[in-house]
């Protein structure tokens, strides 16, 4: 009997876990149909804000203050905040790998759900430095490892905007090297937003925003799945068709 | 926003780097640059800084503290108007300051209406501006340079009482009329803001969106009112989207400008018209029921370095807040930062370290490992569980799918989907999966797979709640799902992941979308191995290829063109000294549907090739 497929994007979430785990990241997880509160007030999105236009946001019927989750940042709180209720007391580190949503048109590129995967460090001397470490780690173990050693991943952080953190960035990825295809070789890439956890976020949360300080970033898997494996049409990832998932 | 270079070097004695060299400061240290064309940047203002930097200034503001050059001609940097109190012919009511912290008039009388000057005219069109008139154009000019949004009434086409103007801002009354100045009229509701003419009570604007037909300026005008005002972002957003007139005025009032701001903008509009259309400045009246309260943030190197994990010095902290412009005082290590009013971003500790973080350069910041991490690290047993149960189906040749969450049928439904389809959020993983066993059940052949089974780890809302299950589908049995909370509770708790595999493929490679041609073909083969080896006979089904196998695939492959694109063996049996061999051929373009001429005539090449051997078809 021949063995069936994995889909990339668990592989991918499979490969991100073995990395994460080995530095001390537990995986946290939350529902997708999430209330306004987690998905955005808790995260420091205030109300009639244009940062929620931000997020083209799916509402649900007869149930207001409901939403399909538009990130995977909502647990971030739902994991402190339920640690804080066992009295566990950071430092925590959680990666958040699910299925968010976004109301908008499809095409090759957009989705109205895919995957995100999101992480977070929180304790007394974590900082933007830990940050730059834990992510360059992450794309030199997902790109670099398999490809031969010609092969050099550097990150850059430019500054960005996210009501939950503070500082906020955006980190693009360099990647250069012979095996590389041609469309990420030597380019930099928007890989995701992080940041420093807003101070604000770790209050809602219970944590002690003065003792803690935490960072966190977030990225879109399907992308990265395209990225790596050179993946031409973003929909193919929710197709369920076997011409695609037979070749991982 | 779009960003002229010339425009931008009005605020510096110094000659700016070149348009490109300006996008790369700004992308590391500010916004993202959307393109460079020529002289001009299109720039990504983020939604934080819609406060300062939907201006020219604002962009010149940032690059000075960027690339640490004098900001020498700062618009802001001197007191705007005086403010008065009392006009003679002018009188302002604000009935609720909450929707209009300020709002300042001014009165020119005398002015001559015609084309702007050429330096106007370019810079306007130059940001993709159209310009109308040297009045219109001022206003547009000063809101593109400092962030204000103006606007100008003819004078006369308003009611004067006893000789005095009256303009009021007030809620409109529900399905109150106005034409806008492009002749569109819209009905307005109660919680729409109104700037009105209170001698007869028309409405003037939408405030903050839009100038209405009534009171337009044109040819003839001579005399103008000039508005500076701050109506309140939520209101003014609120009404651009109920009203769905978006306009540069209401882009800018829904980031939410400093009140402070209105005062500089009356100052260089009323200085900028009197330039180029003439008249007499006569009086202003400001109201300012509002005002701004100045804030101070304290901040200590120390907690600035905690935050970015930088060994940065205070005195390059000192020269970080000296570019920017900030007024600080530096007490026993600790900061004392006033922002300036227009940065109303900057509220907590946290905003200035993203300041001294993104101005000094985030690459100054180093790679440091993380603490190891003193406790044990949770292994989450869904997740656990999840991966046990893939790997299990995967091992018996289930393949795995991800298939909407959205469907026709369901307990819950988003409102608001694009195009309307499938809003139902799913009760069931069985449809999605049903369905994707029968598309791939189709294409079987190109897959060369024998029976398609798949499954389905996902999200399903039943019964009031929202739970993971776990779907099974394929062709010969009928799909069914249990929770993954039934298998979890089979599992023990784990302490660690089992190490399954990842996938080891390098590439994917695009497959053809067009309909393919399945072809069979059977052929007798003297059998070449008879003489060779004697226990051949009871070799069984496929295993291994034997040399025939592989010669007559060699032959089909060789002579089948470009459009074959697999062959399998699906019967073999002996006869004699003879082998019988069936193929099945799958014939498919990348760029088109083929046709069964295409797929005959490359099955008669095949033949013919066949018979030149002197094996016979069957």
């Amino acid at each position: 009997m021949p063995r069936g497929h994995l889909h990339p994007i668990s592989s991918l979430i499979r490969e991100a876990n073995a990395i994460f785990y080995k530095l001390g990241f537990t995986i946290a997880e939350g529902p997708l149909l999430e209330s306004e509160w987690y998905n955005f007030d808790a995260l420091n999105v205030p109300k009639d804000h244009p940062a929620r236009d931000m997020q083209d946001t799916f509402f649900i019927k007869d149930e207001p203050g409901s939403v399909l989750r538009t990130h995977t940042s909502p647990v971030q709180i739902r994991y402190m905040e339920s640690q804080m209720k066992k009295g566990i007391l950071p430092p925590y580190r959680a990666i958040i790998p699910g299925k968010v949503f976004r109301n908008e048109a499809t095409d090759m590129t957009h989705e109205a759900e895919f995957f995100h995967i999101e992480g977070l460090a929180v304790g007394e001397d974590i900082g933007m430095a830990n940050l730059k470490f834990t992510i360059t780690h992450f794309f030199k173990e997902l790109f670099a490892k398999k490809n031969s050693s010609a092969t050099s991943i550097e990150i850059r952080l430019r500054p960005s905007f996210f009501p939950f953190t503070e500082p906020s960035v955006e980190v693009d990825m360099r990647v250069t090297g012979e095996n590389i295809p041609e469309k990420l070789r030597g380019k930099w890439i928007e890989m995701m937003g992080a940041g420093m956890v807003h101070p604000n976020v770790l209050k809602n949360s219970g944590v002690d925003a003065e003792k803690y300080r935490g960072f966190a970033f977030g990225m879109g898997l399907d992308r990265l799945a395209l990225l790596r494996w050179g993946i031409d049409d973003i929909r193919l990832m929710h197709s369920a068709d076997l011409r695609f998932i037979n070749q991982f | 926003m779009l960003i002229s270079r010339p425009w931008l070097q009005n605020f510096f004695d110094v000659t700016l780097p070149d348009a490109q060299a300006m996008a790369d400061a700004l992308t590391l240290h500010a916004f993202e640059i959307e393109s460079v064309k020529g002289e001009i940047l299109d720039v990504n203002v983020t939604a934080n800084r819609g406060h300062d930097c939907l201006s020219h200034r604002g962009i010149a503001k940032e690059l000075s503290a960027i690339l640490n050059i004098s900001f020498s001609k700062d618009p802001l940097a001197k007191k705007g108007t005086s403010e008065l109190q009392k006009a003679d012919n002018l009188a302002v009511s604000i009935e609720n300051p909450i929707l209009c912290s300020r709002y300042i008039a001014a009165y020119i009388g005398g002015i001559k209406v015609g084309p702007s000057p050429d330096w106007l005219r370019t810079d306007l069109e130059s940001v993709g501006q159209k310009s109308i008139n040297n009045i219109v154009d001022a206003a547009n000019f000063v809101m593109l340079n400092i962030g204000q949004p103006m606007h100008a009434f003819d004078a006369s086409k308003l009611t004067a009482k006893d000789g005095r103007f009256h303009i009021g801002i007030r809620n409109a009354k529900t399905n109150e009329k106005i034409e806008t100045l492009d002749g569109k009229t819209y009905s307005l509701a109660d919680s729409n803001l109104a700037v009105v003419d209170r001698n007869s009570n028309t409405i003037l604007a939408i405030a903050g969106v839009k100038g209405g037909k009534s009171a337009e300026v044109d040819e003839s005008t001579t005399d103008v009112i000039l508005e500076s005002a701050n109506f309140d972002g939520i209101a003014v957003r609120k009404a651009s989207q109920a009203l769905k007139l978006r306009t540069d005025a209401s882009l800018r009032f829904e980031q939410i400008l400093s009140p402070m701001l209105a005062e500089f903008g009356m100052r260089d509009c009323i200085k900028l018209i009197l330039k180029i259309a003439g008249g007499e400045y006569k009086e202003s009246m400001d109201e300012y029921p509002r005002r701004q309260k100045e804030i101070t943030i304290s901040i200590t190197a120390s907690e600035v370095n905690r935050t970015l994990g930088t060994e940065l010095k205070e005195q390059e902290i000192f020269a970080t807040f000296t570019r920017l412009g900030f007024p600080f005082e530096l007490n026993n290590e600790t900061f004392a930062v006033t922002p300036p009013f227009e940065r109303l971003d900057l509220n907590i500790p946290a905003d200035l370290t993203e300041e001294i973080g993104r101005i000094s350069g985030y690459q100054k910041i180093a790679e440091m490992a993380l603490p190891t991490f003193p406790k044990a690290v949770d292994t989450n047993k869904n997740f656990y569980t999840a991966e046990h149960v893939r790997e299990q189906l995967i091992s018996v040749g289930y393949s795995e799918v991800y298939t909407s969450i959205f469907s026709d049928k369901g307990e819950r439904a988003v409102i608001n989907k694009v195009g309307g389809e499938r809003p139902y959020l799913r009760a069931s993983l069985l449809d999605g999966l049903t369905e994707a066993v029968e598309k791939n059940a189709r294409n079987k052949d190109i897959l060369g797979v024998r029976e398609v089974k798949l499954f389905e780890i996902g999200s399903i809302w039943d019964a009031g709640k929202e739970q993971v299950v776990v779907g099974i589908a394929g062709e010969n049995e009928e799909p069914s799902e249990l929770p993954l909370q039934k298998y979890a509770n089979e599992l023990p708790t784990p302490a660690s992941y089992e190490n399954y595999p990842i996938s080891k493929t390098e590439r994917y490679r695009p497959f053809a979308r067009f309909p393919f041609i399945v072809r069979d073909i059977a052929l007798w083969v003297p059998d070449l191995s008879k003489s060779e080896a004697i226990g051949d006979k009871s070799q069984s089904f496929r295993v291994p290829a034997t040399s025939e196998e592989r010669e007559v695939e060699k032959v089909i492959k060789d002579n089948a063109g470009d459009l074959l694109v697999r062959t399998e063996l699906f019967d073999r049996f002996e006869k004699g000294p003879k082998v019988s061999f069936a193929f099945r051929l799958v014939f498919q373009s990348s760029e088109r549907t083929l046709t069964d001429k295409e797929a005959n005539a490359a099955m008669e090449n095949i033949y013919k090739a066949v018979r030149d051997r002197g094996w016979e078809v069957r």
